[in-house]
């Protein structure tokens, strides 16, 4: 559910915002129905991994990769997919931190309330 | 409560750019990041664009190189879609050339461009284009040219989102600013740049005053000993010359701060030729031109035909400039090589005091103005530049930078006067050749030039074909501008102009060919002074001695030439050398370097292992012959000529400068020639192992074509091809032929033509560099000159209708 939910927001979300929604979107999903943290930090992590992966690929196949191996030598490497596996997991971790932290920030929220 | 900070502060870290790195999730997501310009391979056939500014319907046809040929119905049309379409090209080519120009990088890169801009503004490179931009909005035809074409610029920039943005900006983390007339000033002021900054006068005052002038003029005469110029030695002047300015007295007498601009770079030059149809298989005229420029990806020209009544030309532009410079039409075809006229003069100012309020003028003292540069700086406040301004121009430095080679050949205290500050309008130059018919039409334009000057070649159906040394030249006393000039008296300054009719120029001269290769314009008879030094003339001489036997000519032939890497420098000097090698000095390395070079067909070719013991042997040479006198780090000079140092081996193996004065011992031309070579031989097997294939000249001389910015991936990969400087085919590292032409003139024209690199400036493009093996390979493509969008000729693979509503 969570996966799904920020793989449909974050791509629709993405094609008129910037990138950093993806925090905006982990953040509220996991705080609103992250039922637990380690739900909350891989489903988000996997729904921007397999989204962006998908993305690059869809835009990349079609150019015979020939931009992305470019890029790789520019950043020292001299294979293409390193730079896919960095986009898929970087942009991956940042919105498996963000749910994390949005669900813990709902935890603390409600046992603030109920400590009141 | 950090459960909010830690995700704010990882999206901010990761769209922020700190230090060259960019910003990495902002260049890394798919949605807006580069994966956004891996441009698609295949192509679509059938696009619609509705655009405001256009006034009739506009098509344009891409052919199999994604060249455009833009089919409107008025000038202005014609011009908006150059625009547009350019900008879709090479958005941000056109961009980081005119923040170059105009000192603008600390704007996009930070403090560290800080030398460089200041330069810039310095040099007056801003106050330049704001005089060119007068001239040029004076005109009502380069006016409508320039605004349309600003207009069409501006269409595309607008039409972009975040995601479309070339992939530079998204590295450099920037964002394109709207187009302005300026620019396009600007942009040709940065050619002028290129190939007009160049000044020797700072190491040729030093020089005279360490060495004196007798010295100086046996060393740096004002012709060369040996020279095949452009205009053919004997044609006649038919026109009364303008009296000459007297030499001022002074002029021998004047001291010197310490001043210095930088040298013209070597290698910078261009070849082109026209033969008449006494000649041409054909009948008719062939025209070719190779111009020589730094080369980059993306490149620096750019391939369009443009046709609107009146018009239909086919050539390269330069992208953020409107019109063709470099092509051919219908009736008539051009081409361009630099003169190397001295248009930049340094002059001493005398002033009051240090607050540089008055300087010495005429016997009185005289008000200087102020011009304040604001220079931009990412991350930092902006600074203010106050430049001083004569009525010379600006005074470049009062303080050198430290780290800025450029700066090098800049004196200090010293006030700038640059052609390229003059009012202009080389824009109506190319209007007219872009919709010339014949010789008349091709005259009329060359009056518009003024800066860099160029040698204007030029062909016809009418079997006409024709070279002039064109543009504005001041109208000097000799030697002029040679060194620092004493800019309190008038005597010095610039005193009028030679006449745009009495400029070098030749029509259908008896050799039935005209040629040009940077070397000196004209004989000893021409009655004005241009310059005291050219280009070598080597390369010229090469392209005459070929032209003279060619007979038959076609389009293929002039190819090869321009391919052509034999050397008149190593015909010169390389037999006097051999003779005066020890044998029974060398080591077995050293012994096979020189069977291979003296078995050496004196042909640059990739393969050849004596064209790299020959071109180091060379050069180590003139550095043993010249280093010991010319090197001393507080005061900058310059070595003597190629030409002078050939005609002291060959005709004074005894002169004195061939001792090195550093050592007790007295050194001969032979003994140089033995060292250089063993030094040649030691430094080869260092760098690239035992004598063999590793040391073939491809392999040497490494010759690529970098990014623009120097990104590395973004450039093409090495291209083991030979040519050499000096040679017609004169491609080094990283310098060389940036687009050859040959055109067929006749009753229907035939054009022929390549650049190393693509029409597209995406690196993601399939089109980014896909010329670079035909033009490695010495191939061209055909040119197609269409006479409609539908014309079949052009193998068109994609088109573009463009209406206003």
């Amino acid at each position: 559910m969570v996966f799904l939910i920020i793989l449909i927001a974050s791509f629709l979300l993405q094609l008129v915002l910037p990138w950093w929604v993806i925090v905006v979107i982990s953040f509220a999903t996991c705080g609103l129905v992250g039922k637990t943290s380690k739900v909350s930090f891989w489903h988000p992590f996997f729904a921007i991994v397999v989204l962006w992966t998908a993305m690059a690929l869809f835009k990349s196949l079609p150019n015979h990769n020939v931009l992305v191996s470019r890029v790789a030598v520019m950043f020292g490497l001299d294979i293409w997919w390193l730079i896919l596996a960095i986009t898929g997991l970087l942009g991956g971790l940042v919105a498996a931190i963000s749910g994390f932290c949005g669900y813990h920030f709902r935890k603390a929220v409600l046992i603030r309330k109920s400590h009141a | 409560m950090i459960c909010v900070i830690i995700p704010i502060l990882l999206a901010y870290a990761l769209n922020t750019k700190f230090g060259s790195l960019p910003p990495l999730l902002k260049f890394l997501n798919p949605f807006t990041g580069f994966w956004q310009n891996a441009e698609k391979f295949s192509i679509q056939k059938n696009n619609n664009l509705v655009l405001k500014g256009t006034h009739e319907q506009v098509e344009v046809a891409f052919d199999d190189r994604m060249i455009p040929h833009v089919f409107a119905k008025n000038d202005h049309d014609v011009y908006y879609a150059q625009g547009y379409i350019t900008a879709m090209h090479r958005l941000w080519q056109m961009d980081f050339q005119t923040r170059y120009a105009a000192g603008r990088i600390s704007e996009v890169v930070g403090i560290k461009a800080i030398e460089l801009d200041r330069y810039q503004r310095q040099m007056g490179m801003v106050y330049g284009a704001e005089n060119s931009l007068k001239g040029m909005m004076a005109d009502p035809k380069s006016r409508e040219m320039i605004l349309a074409y600003t207009d069409g610029i501006n269409a595309y920039i607008h039409s972009l989102s975040k995601a479309e943005l070339p992939m530079e900006y998204k590295l450099l983390d920037f964002s394109p600013e709207d187009w302005t007339p300026i620019k396009c000033a600007l942009l040709l002021k940065q050619m002028s740049a290129v190939l007009a900054m160049g000044s020797d006068e700072f190491y040729m005052t030093n020089i005279r005053k360490k060495f004196g002038p007798e010295i100086t003029s046996d060393l740096f005469p004002d012709y060369p000993f040996r020279e095949d110029p452009i205009i053919p030695t004997g044609t006649a002047w038919n026109f009364k010359p303008l009296p000459i300015p007297p030499t001022p007295a002074s002029f021998t007498e004047m001291t010197t701060g310490k001043v210095k601009t930088k040298q013209l770079e070597d290698g910078i030059g261009s070849n082109n030729w026209a033969i008449s149809g006494a000649k041409t298989l054909s009948g008719y005229p062939i025209l070719a031109n190779d111009p020589h420029l730094n080369l980059t990806l993306p490149s620096i020209w750019y391939q369009i035909q443009l046709n609107a009544p009146g018009l239909n030309a086919y050539g390269v532009s330069l992208p953020g400039a409107p019109g063709i410079i470099i092509g051919f039409n219908q009736h008539i075809a051009w081409g361009v090589t630099n003169v190397a006229a001295d248009v930049l003069d340094y002059y001493q100012i005398k002033f009051k005091n240090n607050t540089h309020q008055q300087y010495w003028y005429n016997n009185q003292w005289k008000k200087t103005t102020t011009r304040i540069e604001n220079i931009k700086i990412r991350g930092a406040a902006d600074e203010l530049d106050s430049v001083i301004y004569t009525h010379h121009g600006p005074v470049v430095y009062f303080q050198k930078p430290k780290k800025l080679s450029m700066a090098d050949n800049v004196p200090t205290g010293d006030a700038l006067r640059w052609i390229a500050h003059e009012r202009s309008n080389e824009l109506m130059t190319f209007y007219y050749l872009n919709r010339g018919r014949n010789y008349a039409d091709y005259r009329k334009a060359l009056t518009y030039y003024t800066a860099p000057a160029q040698n204007f070649i030029f062909a016809s159906s009418d079997n006409d074909i024709a070279i002039t040394a064109n543009g504005k030249f001041p109208l000097k006393w000799k030697d002029q501008g040679k060194f620092i000039l004493d800019g309190t008296d008038p005597k010095n300054d610039w005193q009028g102009w030679i006449p745009a009719s009495q400029n070098p120029t030749v029509k259908n001269p008896p050799r039935n060919f005209v040629s040009s290769a940077n070397q000196s314009s004209t004989d000893q008879t021409y009655p004005y002074y241009i310059n005291w030094e050219f280009g070598a003339y080597s390369r010229g001489k090469r392209i005459n001695d070929r032209l003279k036997i060619m007979t038959k000519a076609t389009a293929d032939s002039i190819r090869i030439m321009q391919s052509d890497t034999y050397s008149i420098l190593a015909q010169d000097v390389l037999p006097a050398l051999i003779s005066k090698v020890d044998p029974s000095q060398l080591n077995a390395t050293q012994k096979e370097a020189l069977r291979l070079v003296t078995k050496w067909n004196k042909y640059f070719y990739a393969q050849a292992i004596g064209a790299s013991v020959f071109d180091l042997w060379t050069k180590r040479l003139f550095y043993d012959i010249w280093n010991d006198e010319f090197t001393i780090a507080a005061i900058p000079m310059r070595y003597p000529s190629t030409d002078r140092t050939v005609e002291l081996i060959l005709k004074d193996p005894d002169s004195k400068w061939f001792d090195n004065v550093n050592t007790p011992a007295k050194e001969t031309l032979n003994d140089l020639v033995n060292e250089a070579l063993k030094y040649t031989c030691d430094s080869l097997e260092k760098k690239y192992g035992p004598i063999g294939k590793d040391w073939q000249w491809g392999n040497v001389k490494q010759t690529h074509v970098p990014h623009l910015a120097n990104i590395p991936g973004m450039g093409s990969k090495t291209l083991t091809i030979g040519g050499a400087k000096g040679t017609i085919d004169a491609l080094s590292e990283t310098n060389g032929p940036s687009w050859r032409m040959v055109i067929e003139l006749g009753k229907t024209p035939k054009g022929h033509g390549v650049y190393p690199g693509g029409q597209s400036g995406n690196p993601g493009s399939p089109f980014y560099d896909n010329m670079i093996d035909t033009w490695a390979n010495g191939q061209l493509y055909d040119l197609y000159l269409l006479s409609s969008p539908s014309d079949s000729r052009g193998k068109i693979i994609s088109n573009l209708k463009i209406s206003a509503k």
